[in-house]
Order: C-alpha cells, then structure tokens, then sequence
C-alpha cells in the first residue's frame, strides 16, 4: 500500500512534467494541426544555451531559467518560420519532415556546442527531500507539480478571457473561418508557437534542474513524452493533454515499480497502440490528417 | 463602391474565374445568381482575400484590394458570411460575436447588445456552444459575427442554403431590413426566386464569367431562374 | 574501387530498401514512423536463420521476408480505419514495442562450441554467413544490386499498372477510392505486407553485412530518416527515396570534409528544399514531365 502511493506520488510529479510538455506539443498540433518534431530539440537547446552560460559565468538561477525558456523560443521561432510558415496551405507531412530535419540540424548543433555526452545542472532548491510519514516528495516534484497547475490555469485566462485566446480558439475551430473575421493567421501561428515553446521551456527547465543533468537525448525523449501523452489524452485538446500527462506519468511510475524500466515503456506504448486500434468516442481519429 | 475588372482566380491549371466583372453601388443590394460550379464562391473568397486572384482588380471605395490578406479585408471594411455559415462549433454563441469584432479596438459591447436586440434568438443562446444551434440560428450567428466589425460592405455565400422555407423568409426578412439600415449588401443565392425580390441589381455568372447584369424586370423571371440552375446552354 | 567506397555503396543500397518500404506506404496515403521495425525483423529473422539454424542466406531472406510481411500485417490490422498522424502514431508505438522486444530478446544455441544468438540488448554477434562463404564486399555490394535493381523494375512495372494507380487513388482520397469500387482494405493490407516484406528483406542483407546488429540499429530515427529519404527523393516515382538516401549518405558521409557539420548542412537543406518542392525532387509533376513523350 505504501508502495503504490508513493509510486503514486512520484507518478503524479512525473505526471506534470509530461502535462506541461503535452500542453505545448498540443497548442501547436491543435492550432496547427501538425506535429511538430523539433519540439524537445528546441527545448534543449534552451537547456544547452543555460549550460553554456553557467560553465562560462557564475549565473543564479533565475538567469538560468530565463536563458532555458529564451533559448527555446528563439529555437521554436526558428523551427516555425523554415518549417511550418511555408507550408501553412500546403502539405502536412512536408511540414513534419521538415520539422524532423531541423530537429537533426538542432542536435547536431548544440552537440558542437557542447560535445560531452552529460552536462551537470545546478539544483534547483538545496533542502532534502520531505517526508510525509511514510511516504517522501523531494521538494521539486512540488514545484513541478505547482507549475502545471499554475500553466494550466494561466492557459485557461489566455485562452477563455483575453481577445489573443479567441482568436486561438477561433483558428482551432476552423481557420478559413478565423481569417474571415479579421484574425492574422500568420501572427497568431507565430505567437501561439512562440508560447507552445515557452511551456516547453518551463517545463525542460524543472526537468533538467531536477535530475542536475542535461543530456542531448533531451530532444527526442520530450518530443515523444509531449507526442505520447496528447495521443493518450486525446488529440488536439489541451484538456485531454495534461490528463494524458497525467496518466502517462502514472502508468510509470507503476509499471516501473511492478515490471521495471524496458516493460515500462513497453506499457505505455501498447496502451497508446490498444486506444488508437479501439477508437474510444474521445480519441476523435477523424480530424488529424 | 465595389468594382471587380477583369479577374481570373484559377486552381492549379484550372480557371474557376475567367475574367470577372462587375460593379456593386453603395447602398444597394445586389445579386450574384449563376449555377453551381460558376465560380460564385470562388469570386466572394477572392475578393475577401483567401484567395489570390491570377491576373485583374478588385477595387473597394478606389482602392486596390486584389490579393490583400482576408484580415487586411475586413480592416478595408469588407465581411464575408462564407458559404455553409462556418460558425466556431466550440466557441459559444457570445464568443463567436467577438470573434468577429476582433480587429475592433474600441468597446464593442453596444454592438453585442444591437445583434441580439436585432437577433433575440441568439440572446437567448448567448452561452451556448454554436455548433449545437439549429442551420437557421447558424446564419444569424454568421450574419451577426460578419456585422461585429461594422462592414461598409456585407458579402454573403448562398444564406438560404439548406434551411427550411420558413427560415429562409426570415433571412431575408432580415436582409431587406439590413439594407434599409444602410449596409450595402451583396449577395450570392441559389434561391433566384427570393434573391430577386429583394434585389435591386442582379448579375448572372455562369462558367468563370459574367453573362448577363440588370435589374429583376429586365429578364423575364422564369428566363432567369431557367439559368440561374441550368445555364443559358441548357 | 576501394573497401571504403564499396562499404558506402552497399550502406546506400541497404538504406534504400527501407526508404523503398516508407515510400510504398506514402503513395497509398500511409505517413509510417515504423519501418524500422520490420527492417529489424527481416535482420533478427535472417541472422538466426542462417548463424543459428544452419540455413543459406537466400533461404534465410525469404524467411525474413515472410516474417516481416506478417509482421507488417499483424501491425496494419487493427490499425485499417486509422488516417494521418493517428496511423502514424500507431506505427511508431508498434515500433518501439518491437525495438523493446528485440531488447528483452535473448534465444542462444551452441554452434561449434560457442553460444551464438541474439542476447537482449547485447545484440546478435556472429552473423558470418556472407564471410564464411568466402563472399567477398564487391560480391556483396553487387547482390544489394541486383536485388535492389529487380525491385526498382518491380516499381517501375507496378506504378504503370491499374494496381499503382489504384494504390495512389487511395493515396489521394480513400473514401473516393472506395466509392469507385476499389477495395481499400486489401489494399491497404497488401501494401503492408509488401512494405514490410521489403524492408525486412532490406534488414536481412544489412544483418549479414554487419555481422552484428543490435536494437538499437533499429530506433526511431532510422523509420524517421527513411520516410524523410522517401519524401526528400520526391514522391513521384521509386528513383526518389533512393535518391534521398544516395544524398544523405553518399554526398555528405563521403565528403569527410563536412563530416562533424553534416546535419546542420543536411537538415537546412532539406527544410529549405521542402518549402520549394514539398513532394521532393522527383515529384509527381517532374516526373509526368520527364516521362511525356
């Protein structure tokens, strides 16, 4: 019992780290309607740029933090104009090919930067790990936690009480429709992919400031979890990607705990696999080509 | 207030428009009537900028607005109510109103208590997701979002499209009290018999050009309606 | 010809049977992140067929054909009614699991004293079929040829034929496709199978090549990769994914000079060709162009 709520626990931190990276691969699919592959690899070059300027200069975190989040706009930014603005009216699976080039480019690039295979990463808080009774939450997965929920609800206000969230829903509804109304595509695109970088960012940062490390697997391990946990929740809605965050984290948490770390991945791929070959009624499958 | 010269919009290789023209004036309701697969909605999408035209003009009040993007359209003054409503499904009734005030920087809020003064229906569903609402209540939704940004000139795809008789009237009904208002209305419809009593001005168009252009007298009605469906080939 | 060159040479020939089996699926409509899977298989299959079971190589391929059409089908079946990134998502789940299995997988006999087979994530070592028939690299390189060259000809044929143009009717538009009296099931699961028997059959020459392979060889990125060689080549005919392959390996692996730059220069490239020719190089329209008379 005490093992399945501490896997519990750990489960649910695990949880808001995949809901915030789903959040941001969902706003892009779900205004976009594409995948955009170059996801994590922005987010790590956010994390490389912060390394690269903590081994330079003594930087407190704040400032790193800022370097993570800028570093992964200015990435996503890059990523949206050479592979998705061109494209807009045109093909999707240019777009993603495109997006899956530039997450090579974006490897490759900052392993020239970087070139060692591990990187260490300031901690985030210096205290221990608290202990309720039995049970022990390090004081990170707090934060994590406390900034999904906080994200999330930023996220609401954005997009159900200011004239910028209408226009995003607006797009996600129907685009042709949303330019007939006056809306500026192109611009929203932009800063709806400046935005899904900068959750992305967020969420890299607690990530790596979590487990002190940065490595270059960062790229393509947040592009599948973010990818992985929208699918699981059902694509394109921003609610369904942090209960498939949530989920995702969850089924972790226990399958590593019961079956460990290979069946534990195994698990969460033959759960994806199962929903999409069953269609529940959530899964929508008819509006993703 | 609206002169098209000459344009030709194509899809690939092929010319849905093959040099359009014609002239809409201020204050008037005018008709685009034609068979399907003329180019009508081509040419409304063209001149609301979602589409480019090849070659040709679209001048609004003098100005060049041919190939403008559909946002820089309505900011000129021009709203389209496209073909098939193209209501926000998820969005409610409200938020669908200020969708269509969005390039709006002054308070709109007057405005939203006029569209459902002039549409009570559409109070009553204020919080309502529109894609629950019935096809009739759609279009009001459509017409009253193009209306939010205040358009000098109002376009409309086909409105009576698929709703009963009844709503149709109503439609029209409100058309006709649009134009007293004051909003120069230019309309697409396949329904020739109601277009014609409300316009003042009609043009034929049949494959990707402009055949015929006058007033409802000027053609024997059932000469009209016959190529309104069938074209004059028929 | 130098060891190095032929080594290259035969690299593209083996990549371009699983870019080959990503494309097949693109004309039918099918965007697959999963052929890496089946390439696996054919090399799994093979490498146990011939290093373990005794069998000769041309035995062995078929075998490893067979195992990946199956495997292929196992995948698309419950996967028939699944369109765009949906479909995609699917196989690439189905293709990690597989690349989780091949990790977990551990079957060793003893062969001249020695514990031969695939051992989990070690991988599979001794796989000297090719080498212990005294089968030298230009031999090698000129059976991937053949092999390869009998496939194009199968393409070529086939794009000609009512069966290409039904599998690009469906490419284009599945319900049109089906409405018109085409049977898009069996075709679907006929381009699976096809699919996947071609890239295992791709594996199981790389398997024998190599003499090692382990499941990492068979990750993500080379099912990315493949569909991206499919996609740069151009859509419009089988030349294309094997010219996508023959510019990424080729150009770039054989000019050292941009050895440590290489994705930075391929991956700008390649977004850069896309915005100008989405359909790649030798698109639908190039090659109608070409092949008018």
């Amino acid at each position: 019992m005490i093992d399945f709520l501490q896997n519990t626990l750990d489960g649910l931190a695990l949880g808001s780290s995949y809901a915030l990276l789903a959040v941001g691969f969902t706003l892009i699919f779900g205004v976009l309607r594409r995948a955009n592959l170059s996801f994590g690899p922005a987010i790590m070059v956010g994390c490389y740029a912060a390394v690269w300027l903590s081994l330079r200069h003594a930087v407190a975190m704040p400032a790193l933090f800022a370097a993570v989040v800028l570093g992964s706009v200015a990435a996503g930014l890059y990523v949206e104009r050479l592979s998705f603005a061109p494209h807009r009216k045109g093909s999707a699976i240019a777009a993603m090919v495109a997006s899956f080039a530039l997450w090579m480019q974006l490897e490759e690039l900052a392993t020239l930067l970087l070139p060692q295979h591990i990187y260490p990463f300031p901690p985030l808080l210096d205290a221990g790990p608290l202990a309720f009774g039995p049970l022990v939450l390090r004081k990170e997965a707090i934060l994590l936690m406390a900034t999904a929920v906080a994200v999330c609800a930023g996220l609401r206000f954005l997009l159900y009480r200011t004239r910028f969230g209408v226009a995003v829903r607006a797009l996600i509804d129907d685009p042709t429709a949303a330019e007939l109304t006056g809306i500026n595509v192109s611009r929203v695109f932009l800063l709806v992919f400046a935005l899904a970088s900068a959750i992305g960012g967020v969420a890299g940062f607690l990530i790596v400031a979590t487990h002190e490390q940065v490595t270059p697997m960062l790229g393509m391990w947040s592009t599948l979890k973010g990818l992985l946990a929208m699918m699981l929740g059902g694509l394109g809605s921003l609610p369904g990607a942090v209960v498939g965050g949530v989920v995702l984290g969850l089924l972790e948490a226990h399958s590593q705990w019961y079956l460990g770390p290979q069946l534990r991945d195994l698990v969460a791929y033959l759960l994806l696999f199962v929903l999409l070959a069953l269609r529940p009624p959530w899964m929508n499958t008819q509006s993703a080509s | 207030m609206l002169v098209v010269n000459d344009l030709v919009t194509s899809y690939g290789k092929i010319e849905a428009l093959k040099g359009v023209s014609l002239e809409v004036n201020e204050g008037s309701i005018t008709c685009l009537l034609g068979p399907n697969g003329a180019g009508k909605t081509t040419l409304m999408m063209t001149i609301a900028g979602v589409l480019k035209p090849r070659r040709g003009s679209v001048r609004f009040n003098g100005e060049e607005i041919g190939g403008l993007r559909p946002d820089r359209v309505v900011g000129r003054g021009i709203a389209l109510v496209p073909e098939n409503r193209l209501v926000f499904p998820s969005m409610t009734v409200l938020d669908n109103l200020h969708a269509g005030a969005y390039q709006r920087s002054d308070s709109f809020e007057a405005d939203v208590e006029r569209m459902f003064t002039r549409f009570p229906r559409l109070r009553e569903r204020a919080a309502q997701q529109a894609g629950t609402l019935s096809g009739g209540e759609q279009q009001m939704l459509a017409v009253a979002r193009a209306l939010m940004s205040r358009p000098k000139l109002l376009l409309m795809d086909e409105p009576s499209l698929g709703l009963a008789p009844l709503v149709v009237e109503e439609i029209f009904d409100i058309i006709a009290q649009l134009h007293r208002d004051g909003t120069t209305i230019f309309l697409v419809e396949q329904n020739a018999h109601m277009a014609l009593r409300v316009a003042k001005h009609f043009f034929l168009m049949e494959q990707g050009k402009v055949t015929f252009s006058g007033d409802p007298g000027s053609l024997a009605e059932d000469e009209v309606i016959r190529r309104a469906y069938l074209g004059s080939k028929a | 010809m130098d060891e190095y060159a032929i080594g290259v040479l035969t690299n593209i020939g083996l990549f371009s049977f699983v870019a080959l089996s990503a494309y097949l699926l693109l004309i039918a409509g099918e965007l697959s992140f999963g052929q890496q899977a089946f390439f696996g298989v054919g090399a799994y299959a093979a490498g146990i067929g011939t290093a373990m079971l005794g069998w000769p190589l041309p035995f062995a391929a078929l075998a490893a054909m067979a195992a990946g059409a199956l495997a292929a089908v196992l995948v698309a079946l419950p996967t028939l009614r699944l369109r765009g990134l949906y479909f995609a998502m699917a196989t690439l789940a189905a293709a990690e699991m597989a690349r989780i299995l091949f990790e977990l997988f551990r079957w060793q006999v003893e062969v001249d004293g020695e514990p031969v087979g695939p051992d989990g994530s070690q991988g599979f070592r001794g796989i000297r079929w090719v080498f212990e028939q005294g089968v030298e690299p230009a031999d090698f390189l000129a059976i991937v040829g053949l092999l390869l060259a009998l496939v194009l000809a199968g393409f070529l044929l086939m794009e000609r034929s009512r069966l290409g143009a039904a599998l690009r009717a469906v490419g284009q538009d599945p319900d049109l496709a089906g409405a018109l009296g085409l049977d898009v099931v069996r075709l679907k699961i006929a381009v699976a199978a096809g699919a996947g028997a071609l890239a295992a059959l791709g594996g199981a020459l790389f398997a024998h090549h190599n003499t090692y392979i382990e499941p990492r060889n068979f990750d993500i990125m080379l099912g990315v990769h493949s569909l991206a060689y499919a996609l740069i080549g151009g859509l419009g005919t089988a030349f294309g994914p094997l010219l996508g392959v023959l510019i990424d390996i080729g150009v770039l692996e054989a000019s050292r000079v941009l050895h440590g730059y290489r994705m930075i220069v391929f991956g700008g490239l390649v977004a850069l060709l896309l915005v100008f020719r989405p359909r790649g190089i030798l698109d639908e329209r190039l090659v109608h162009r070409l092949t008018r008379r």
